[in-house]
């Protein structure tokens, strides 16, 4: 069945693919996350919020942007982003923004949508009292935030944070849309120019596999040691 | 003859950990069996091992005469022969009480939809809850529960009537209302085996208690014996905490 | 801003000679839901045949069930519905592999497909999640009266785990409206392939995207209300979910 293949078209590209390519959908995949866990957890912190221009505020952001489709959303700043930029520096025209840092801040906030529902859903399951504990001695919502709650949620949630990380790394080949070379749009160039479509796309689903399935094994783990712990 | 003969069987969950150590018991038909027992005894998993709901791995037990342990045995058909009562109720919670009756007697049984209802509302009367023939398990308090579990089992005709600490789980003052039903029940000759820590009801209607100790069948004597001269120390010891009060 | 904006442009008909830009995101809309209903079914049929399997005493069936879940789980759905639109017909016997190719709905059925199995995965978790958090006593009872594995299941398991994990499901739904978009990639002419091909027609890359981001919007308001309305009529008075 395999015999008109040539699976030598996948060793002669490894560079392409990895250096080029995987290098891209990790770069996207590691600054989303941060990016994302930062921002997330300020908006958590506002939906928790008794100011209800916050709460509200944040709450419409998550709703919003989870209820539209990641592809969408990729178009819409990139074509958006550019009138954006020219609004925030008063410029005379859009500026020039480029797919890649268009993506990262598509990404950035996209997930940070879901990465807050992650922590709100943390900080919630931290008891009042260690709320109450951390006023008790003294430390004002600041301080308690920082030192008591925040870091407790976060290590409750890793678990968790680490899944939708694997969600993200897997959403970053939606930049195929806008014709970025990420492992993907690497293997889909070669598929296209090689005509080794088969090849390609069968060697860049295993290799998607093997690093989705490990990652989500030791999360599997990680996860026993947390509960362990607790 | 025995309606339940329970031959020489032992359970291990692991290969390290035995439930059931050789017990070796009958129940004749008409009999009120009782069997009490410390917990972690393994009284409640001798007692689903009758209707095989807890396999076995050496013995044999026979229901009226049926291997319960023999693979070609027709489980479902002989389970629902025997009527059994839990520590929990397990009522459905999605049916209503009247549906909870007829679920056995119609998928199970074959039988049409107006004979189980009939069926269903005489039950219901007979353990004093027709009023509530509509409602949900959840709307129920936990003894009228108890009660339309009976019932349900009842619905089938059974032949005999295991019992799983059907009062143990129940606020102190809706024991009595479960206990007389089952009395009832004694009184009208159903052979039933009864896993429970209520003495009173063992006085009152059993032919034998079965003491359980540690996976073991320790004792096992006409109710009278058993309450007048235990023979075992450890019969002695449970005996006296649990009359202590 | 220098944008000339120009809110009429959904009432001009678009180059294609197809009816307006309107029409079009209406004619998007439509295919959006339809796939959707589509993967869907297959999603949930299949997702409940998977996560019951993981739930019976058979441990080879368990292995089975799990190996599905994983493979389907961590393959990006933009890649598996490039396997099954390029690929797979590639790997079958020429004729059928023609006469897929040749399908005049490829990429419709490509997505109800590929779409319809990423997303079983999904609720095969969900199915054997709900059917594990009930009490194993439920089991046991209707063992006890003499039903058979597929009649507890049918009669007992099932009506309860599937309003125990009704919240979860409406949300791995509303994912299957999301991911329709990921199609357009194979060609499937939705409602995000839509808006783009109207702004890269009009120019009107504002109006385009916020008609489309709108329509989204209103989608998943009433699939979440309509799904809110249909878990009240499912409550059970008294009973308020699994252990």
């Amino acid at each position: 069945m395999f015999s008109d293949f040539d699976f030598g078209v996948i060793w002669r590209s490894l560079p392409y693919l990895f250096e080029q390519g995987m290098s891209f959908t990790l770069t996207l995949t590691v600054i989303a996350t941060i990016g994302g866990i930062i921002l997330g957890t300020l908006i958590a912190m506002m939906r928790l919020s008794s100011k209800p221009i916050l709460s509200g505020f944040a709450a419409s952001y998550v709703n919003v942007m989870r209820s539209l489709p990641l592809v969408l959303v990729i178009f819409l700043f990139y074509f958006l982003m550019p009138y954006i930029g020219q609004w925030i520096i008063r410029a005379d025209r859009p500026i020039q923004v480029g797919a890649l840092s268009s993506t990262m801040v598509t990404f950035t906030l996209f997930e940070a949508a879901y990465f807050s529902e992650i922590m709100r859903a943390g900080i919630q399951a931290i008891p009042r009292g260690q709320v109450s504990a951390g006023y008790a001695i003294g430390l004002n919502y600041r301080e308690v935030m920082r030192f008591v709650v925040l870091p407790q949620a976060f290590r409750n949630m890793l678990p968790v944070i680490f899944t939708q990380t694997i969600v993200l790394f897997q959403d970053t080949s939606l930049v195929y849309v806008l014709s970025i070379t990420d492992f993907m749009g690497a293997a889909s160039k070669i598929a296209q120019r090689d005509g080794r479509l088969t090849e390609m796309y069968l060697f860049a689903a295993c290799i998607y596999f093997i690093i989705c399935f490990t990652a989500s094994t030791l999360v599997k783990i990680l996860q026993r040691r947390v509960s362990i712990v607790r | 003859m025995a309606m339940i003969a329970i031959d020489n069987i032992s359970k291990w969950y692991n290969p390290t950990f035995q439930v059931l150590k050789d017990c070796t018991t009958s129940v004749d038909k008409g009999e009120v069996v009782v069997v009490c027992g410390p917990s972690g005894s393994g009284k409640s998993t001798l007692i689903k091992t009758v209707n095989a709901l807890e396999p076995i791995q050496s013995g044999t037990i026979t229901v009226d005469g049926i291997s319960v342990t023999a693979a070609k045995t027709n489980l479902p058909n002989l389970r629902s022969r025997v009527g059994m009562v839990f520590q929990h109720f397990e009522l459905f919670p999605h049916l209503r009480i009247v549906e909870n009756l007829c679920l056995g007697p119609e998928k199970v049984l074959g039988r049409s939809h107006d004979a189980a209802m009939a069926k269903a509302e005489k039950m219901l009367e007979r353990v004093g809850l027709t009023k509530h023939a509509q409602k949900y398990p959840g709307q129920l308090s936990g003894g009228q529960q108890q009660r339309v579990a009976i019932a349900r089992a009842l619905v089938m005709d059974p032949i005999c009537m295991l019992f799983d600490e059907p009062t143990s789980a129940l606020d102190p003052e809706m024991i009595n209302e479960v206990l007389d039903v089952m009395v009832e029940l004694a009184k009208e000759g159903m052979t039933m085996m009864v896993v429970t820590h209520e003495m009173g009801f063992a006085k009152k209607v059993a032919d034998r208690v079965i003491f359980m100790d540690a996976g073991e069948i320790v004792e096992d004597a006409r109710k009278d014996d058993f309450f007048g001269t235990p023979r075992s120390p450890r019969a002695q010891a449970f005996l006296s905490k649990i009359l202590a009060h | 801003m220098n944008y000339n904006w120009n809110w009429s442009i959904f009432w001009e008909p678009t180059p294609e000679g197809t009816g307006t830009y309107f029409d079009t995101l209406i004619s998007g809309l439509e295919i959006t839901v339809l796939t959707a209903l589509g993967a869907w079914a297959v999603a949930f049929i299949l997702g409940s045949l998977i996560g019951i399997m993981r739930t019976l005493p058979s441990k080879p069936l368990v292995v089975l069930g799990n190996v599905y879940i994983e493979l389907f789980r961590n393959v990006p759905l933009l890649v598996q519905l490039f396997i099954w639109f390029f690929v797979v017909p590639e790997l079958l016997p020429h004729a059928l592999g023609i006469w897929i190719k040749q399908l005049n709905n490829g990429p419709f059925y490509t997505s109800v497909v590929g779409i319809g199995l990423y997303m079983s995965s999904r609720v095969a978790t969900q199915v054997t999640a709900g059917i594990k958090s009930l009490p194993s006593g439920q089991r046991m009872a209707g063992t006890a009266i003499g039903l058979t594995t597929v009649q507890t299941y049918r009669y007992i398991l099932l009506p309860l785990a599937y309003r125990i994990i009704f919240p979860p499901l409406t949300s791995e739904f509303l994912n299957t409206i999301k991911n329709t978009s990921v199609a357009l990639t194979i060609g499937l002419l939705e409602l995000t392939a839509r808006a783009r091909a109207m702004q890269e027609f009009s120019f009107q890359v504002f109006e385009a995207f916020t008609a489309a981001t709108v329509i989204y919007l209103i989608l998943s308001a009433v699939v979440t209300i309509g799904m809110r309305l249909l878990e009240r009529r499912l409550v059970i008075p008294g009973f308020n979910g699994g252990k």
